[in-house]
């Protein structure tokens, strides 16, 4: 049996009237990845950027590993253990690739500089940019920006990472390129909670596949239970759309 | 009317003296000023609700009044206020970097908000607090962006500080002044104090443009 990482309950966030997430009781388990689709708007992205308080919640409760969270006072204990990786890779532009993955583990980690760029070092190669660890951001195409932007969460160490929509800023030819980095993480065993329009990803690397509409969880399964056998009429009309 | 150059070149020794000391009393004004305008930005930006009050009451009482009006409060109010009398110099320079300093804050405040809320939000799921993340990516890239409105603020200062010869310090514009109430040449020295006026803004201008090039290609 896995042990939860993530549980969340109960889950509302409100932008002014404006009722977002209007109840969400999700558990993420130890390795698992978890794929989160849905039509714009729909309030996935903000489920997933309330995880790590990037937006406050308007109420229910998250717990990290048996730690609750409760805003600002243990918020860097957890984003510590979560990383992000953004739709817009949101890398460093002032900094070389390999100053972008080093700061993070020796400011908040306290990492001697020796140890941070080994660390660095090792996520490059894994990520297939060693050779760009020099280079500015702006040097880089989307693609590659995408993978430092992986190398540089996997720098903190993280026990779970959190993807927004983290190719759909891509051009075409590049979305596999990080989708590849992607899968090797969930083969590595990473914990994973993915918003992401790749119904392929999903399909295939996902443990289990949410459909969030109006701000509810409306469905969730395996892929092949979602995907295919859709119980909902909003996950058929949604997946219809898409597919 | 005659051109008299003579009086111009017997009295180029103490317009550059006056200048040197124009140099200066901006140079110090905008230095304190940026000290006072980086505190200002930082404490509007934080959620202490008295603090944010004092420096938007700050930012815009200071831009709401003229700098003559600060002059006049610091070197003939604040006397009244203390019981002693203030220093010419003294009241030079605290009006021009109490006046600089809220410039300079919207200055910070505008280079701040220019960068892209992504950076916070990159740095602050690192687990960077709000501070660290502020120093070690918002102000770096911001202080580039700000070299060019800085330059500005300094020329202005430059060209401001001249309302402190009404306090009878002695800087460019006021030993323009006396040098006139001695010679009446009111023609050439006028024109004199203004020529080093547009040499000095125009150097300064150079120089802020060969700052801006330089960070534009190291980042």
């Amino acid at each position: 049996m896995k042990t939860d990482f993530i549980k969340i309950t109960g889950l509302k966030k409100n932008f002014g009237d404006l009722e977002v997430l209007k109840g969400i009781d999700l558990t993420v388990a130890e390795k698992e990845v978890v794929v989160i689709i849905g039509p714009s708007g729909s309030g996935k992205s903000t489920l997933l950027r309330c995880i790590n308080y990037l937006e406050e919640p308007t109420g229910g409760s998250i717990v990290f590993d048996d730690i609750p969270l409760n805003g600002e006072a243990n918020i860097n204990e957890v984003r510590k253990e979560v990383g992000m990786v953004f739709q817009r890779f949101n890398l460093f532009p002032h900094m070389t690739v390999l100053e972008n993955l080093v700061l993070a583990p020796m400011k908040v980690r306290h990492m001697h500089r020796d140890e941070a760029e080994k660390i660095a070092k090792e996520y490059l190669t894994k990520v297939g940019l060693i050779e760009k660890s020099d280079a500015y951001p702006e040097q880089l195409s989307g693609g590659q920006q995408q993978r430092v932007a992986i190398a540089r969460a996997l720098c903190m160490r993280p026990k779970a990472l959190l993807f927004d929509e983290p190719t759909s800023a891509l051009d075409p030819e590049m979305i596999n390129e990080v989708l590849d980095v992607m899968k090797s993480l969930a083969n590595d065993g990473m914990t994973m909670v993915v918003v992401t329009h790749e119904m392929g990803f999903a399909r295939e690397v996902g443990d289990r596949v949410l459909f969030v509409d109006g701000g509810y969880i409306v469905e969730q399964g395996t892929p092949d239970e979602v995907f295919s056998h859709p119980k909902e009429e909003r996950t058929q009309s949604f997946l219809s759309k898409i597919l | 009317m005659n051109f008299n150059l003579e009086i111009i070149t017997n009295a180029m020794p103490l317009l550059l003296a006056g200048a040197g000391i124009t140099i200066e009393v901006s140079a110090l004004s905008v230095g304190f000023g940026l000290a006072i305008g980086c505190i200002i930005s930082l404490i509007r930006m934080t959620s202490i609700k008295p603090l944010r009050w004092f420096g938007n009451v700050y930012v815009d009482f200071i831009r709401g009044t003229p700098l003559l009006v600060q002059i006049f409060l610091v070197y003939f109010a604040l006397p009244a206020l203390i019981g002693h009398r203030v220093d010419a110099f003294f009241a030079a320079i605290s009006a021009c970097s109490i006046n600089s300093g809220a410039y300079v804050a919207e200055i910070f405040r505008g280079g701040i908000q220019s960068i892209d809320k992504g950076q916070m939000e990159a740095g602050r799921s690192l687990g960077m607090t709000w501070w660290q993340t502020m120093r070690f990516i918002i102000l770096p890239q911001a202080f580039k962006r700000i070299i060019p409105p800085l330059g500005n603020e300094f020329i202005a200062m430059l060209k401001d500080s001249s309302l402190v010869s009404v306090i009878g310090f002695e800087e460019l514009t006021r030993r323009g002044q006396l040098i006139i109430a001695r010679t009446y040449a009111s023609f050439e020295i006028w024109l004199a104090v203004a020529l080093i006026y547009l040499l000095m803004t125009f150097a300064v201008a150079r120089l802020v443009s060969r700052l801006e090039r330089r960070y534009d290609t190291s980042r």
